[in-house]
């Protein structure tokens, strides 16, 4: 067909814009032992998007985010990101090529300061050798005070500044939460997964949250995937939806088709919210 | 950073270091004893050994426990060399050594790196029995080696004394860990110690991280073992045997595992408690000891009603403590005193010497029960810390570069 077509009269500005998807999930499945966790799901996410997944206890929810981050490999269909593969890859490559993630029962690194927490968080593009580190040369010395300035920047945003250099263990639960938000921030990621990151909150932090959230896409111009289960915290913030249920996907959809789904109401929200 | 200072600062401390060592050898060759140069000598091996287990161990976590054997590995490098190589090279005998430290690192570095790689699928106590497991092996197969001397051991000429380099050894390996903590490299290191699987979401690459720990670990181990080889002109497989890795291993746990200053006060400690008895020639009476032995008992089940029970003011608090640590061991002497009046329990007289496991052994079970952590925990020793701990205020995450 392509012989027959003449590039030179197609205008290319009058071409509908078709944006690629930043990441794309075709039937990922994962089976463990007898138990399907995640079971032919497939969804689209647009650079820019502030996505939510929900779904009752035991959906498979996490497990979703294990598979996009390497943390299991699927057993079944594959994970695209910008246009790539990236099912089976180990989570520090999946990190690098620009997915990063928050964890549902925190893992910072306890020992550490809040500060240093974040500093790791943007070790992945560091450019010093290890030697250098080793000889503490000047280059070593100035590219962990440029990490240390980046990381301060973060715990700005996620209004932590006071406890930069308190130990993360130490922290109280709601600071440990968005402490996780601005580590995975600082890997400079395309796409942030935040996996149930109001859980535990009140509803003041939870606002305080929904403000960093939206910053984080905005002001960073990050894609967002998040888990929750606050129905209100999820349709007051995400523009797209999927719902999961015993590992497949029963629903997906802007939160005012979703709210009224009979499938959702009945697997997942009981009543109309 | 202005460069030009940059290099004058660092030629100047490399120099100082130099220097240092040189002197150092220099006035314990001229005013000290033999038998008092060769603790000297060891002290700066034992540095090197707990240090650089500290780096695997406290900072990297992952818990090896086989650290001898690569010890071994760089002893019996330097020593096969030296009997087979040494007549027919042109090199003098300090730089016969220091190609010895350097081919033995290379070597135990290799013995790291086999060691490492089961690290990435092995976690805890199975790394433990593997590192251990290495380090027997090693020990078999040099006893089943005639070449290698077997178990009758390995003589070689020519002895070469480095003491300075062994010092210089140890300074270079406190450098090299205390230079990556104070870098970003450090945290990645931290990290993994942490949580692996949150250091690998954050993009950090375990294999790498874990291997380098081992592999530079095992280097300093076996140019320390190559020092200790050149030093004796003779090895024999029992000088590696797995009390000496739980020698090293105890130095790296009652300093405080990742601490690297605390490494080094536990190493000079823990050989010094069997070394100072020996060196002092004191009897102690019966008396005295049933006095230093109730001391002890009261020291700790008081200081750990204390650090448990305790609630009230902060200064209140230390004030006990203080009175505790200085009070309860003088009333042990004095009980000791007292109780030499009684003839019976001050004839019976004991070689201070003959006790040094003894007083090793309460060493450890008094700091690990009081202080499970190790005596300076996570945190380096620093003028700025004294302080903190003096003025009560808790030193938050002092462990690096923040
Ligand atoms: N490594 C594993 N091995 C076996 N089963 C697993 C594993 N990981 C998850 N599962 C199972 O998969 C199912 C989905 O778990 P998942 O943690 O993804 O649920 P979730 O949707 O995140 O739930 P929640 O809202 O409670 O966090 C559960 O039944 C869980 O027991
Ligand atoms: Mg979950």
């Amino acid at each position: 067909m392509s012989e027959h077509l003449d590039l030179s009269q197609v205008n290319v500005d009058e071409l509908p814009v078709v944006p690629n998807p930043l990441l794309k999930l075709e039937g990922a499945t994962i089976q463990f032992g007898g138990l399907i966790a995640v079971n032919q799901v497939s969804f689209e996410i647009m650079p820019g998007d502030l996505f939510g997944l929900i779904g009752p206890n035991g959906a498979g929810k996490t497990t979703c985010f294990n598979l996009i981050t390497g943390v299991y490999k699927p057993t079944g269909g594959s994970i695209k990101f910008e246009g790539n593969e990236i099912a089976g890859f180990n989570p520090s490559k999946i990190a690098r090529a620009g997915i990063c993630r928050t964890f549902q029962n925190i893992r910072l690194f306890g020992a550490l300061s809040a500060l240093e927490n974040v500093m790791v968080g943007g070790y992945l593009r560091h450019k010093t050798s290890l030697l250098s580190g080793l000889a503490l040369w000047p280059s070593a010395i100035r590219e962990t005070e440029e990490l240390k300035e980046q990381a301060m920047q973060l715990l700005e945003v996620v209004n932590l500044t006071d406890v930069a250099h308190a130990r993360a263990r130490d922290l109280p639960y709601g600071k440990q939460r968005r402490l996780e938000i601005a580590r995975a921030m600082a890997t400079n990621p395309r796409l942030i997964l935040l996996d149930e990151p109001a859980a535990g909150m009140n509803p003041q932090e939870k606002e305080e949250l929904k403000e960093v959230v939206l910053r984080i896409r905005d002001e960073f111009g990050k894609t967002v995937l998040l888990i929750e289960h606050d129905m209100k915290f999820v349709m007051g913030l995400c523009e797209k939806i999927v719902v999961l249920d015993h590992g497949e996907e029963i629903a997906a959809g802007p939160p005012s088709e979703i709210r009224s789904n009979p499938k959702v109401i009945e697997a997942y929200l009981g009543e109309p919210v | 950073m202005n460069l030009g200072k940059f290099f004058a600062v660092r030629g100047f401390s490399v120099a100082v270091a130099i220097l240092g060592c040189l002197a150092l050898d220099y006035a314990a060759q001229t005013y000290l004893q033999d038998y008092i140069v060769r603790l000297v000598f060891l002290a700066g091996i034992y540095i090197t050994l707990a240090v650089s287990l500290n780096l695997i161990n406290g900072i990297t976590g992952q818990f090896s426990i086989g650290h001898a054997a690569f010890y071994m590995v760089g002893a019996y490098t330097g020593g096969t060399l030296t009997k087979f190589f040494y007549d027919a090279s042109p090199l003098g005998a300090v730089a016969w050594l220091i190609a010895m430290i350097l081919a033995g690192a290379a070597l135990a570095g290799v013995a790291g790196l086999l060691v490492g790689l089961p690290s990435l699928r092995l976690r805890g106590d199975y790394l433990a029995i593997v590192t251990l497991g290495f380090g027997e092996i090693i020990r078999i197969i040099v006893i089943n080696q005639p070449e290698l001397g077997g178990s009758s051991g390995l003589g070689f000429a020519p002895k070469v004394q480095g003491l300075w380099l062994v010092w210089l050894l140890a300074v270079i390996c406190v450098a090299v860990c205390r230079n990556l903590l104070k870098t970003s490299h450090g945290l990645a290191f931290l990290a993994v110690r942490e949580d692996e699987v949150a250091a690998q979401a954050m993009g950090i690459n375990l294999t790498k991280t874990k291997v380098t720990a081992f592999v530079i670990g095992a280097a300093f181990a076996g140019a320390a073992g190559a020092l200790l080889a050149m030093n004796e002109g003779y090895i024999n497989p029992d000088l590696f045997k797995m009390d000496v890795s739980f020698l090293i291993l105890t130095m790296v746990v009652l300093g405080g595992a990742g601490s690297i200053t605390g490494s080094v006060l536990a190493a000079l400690t823990l050989f010094a408690i069997p070394e100072l008895p020996r060196l002092l020639k004191i009897d102690v009476s019966l008396a005295y000891l049933i006095g230093l032995t109730a001391g002890a008992i009261g020291f700790v089940s008081l200081l750990r009603h204390h650090q448990q029970r305790y609630h009230g003011p902060k200064a209140k608090g230390r004030m006990i403590t203080v009175a505790t640590v200085v009070g309860v061991p003088l009333a042990g002497l004095g009980l000791g005193w007292l109780l030499h009046t009684f003839t019976y329990l001050s004839d019976q007289t004991y070689e201070l010497n003959n006790l040094r496991y003894v007083i090793l052994a309460v060493t450890l079970i008094v700091v690990m029960l009081l202080r499970p952590e190790g005596v300076m925990g996570h945190h380096e020793f620093s003028w700025k810390w004294v302080q903190k701990v003096l003025t009560g205020r808790k030193p938050v995450a002092e462990e690096s570069i923040s």
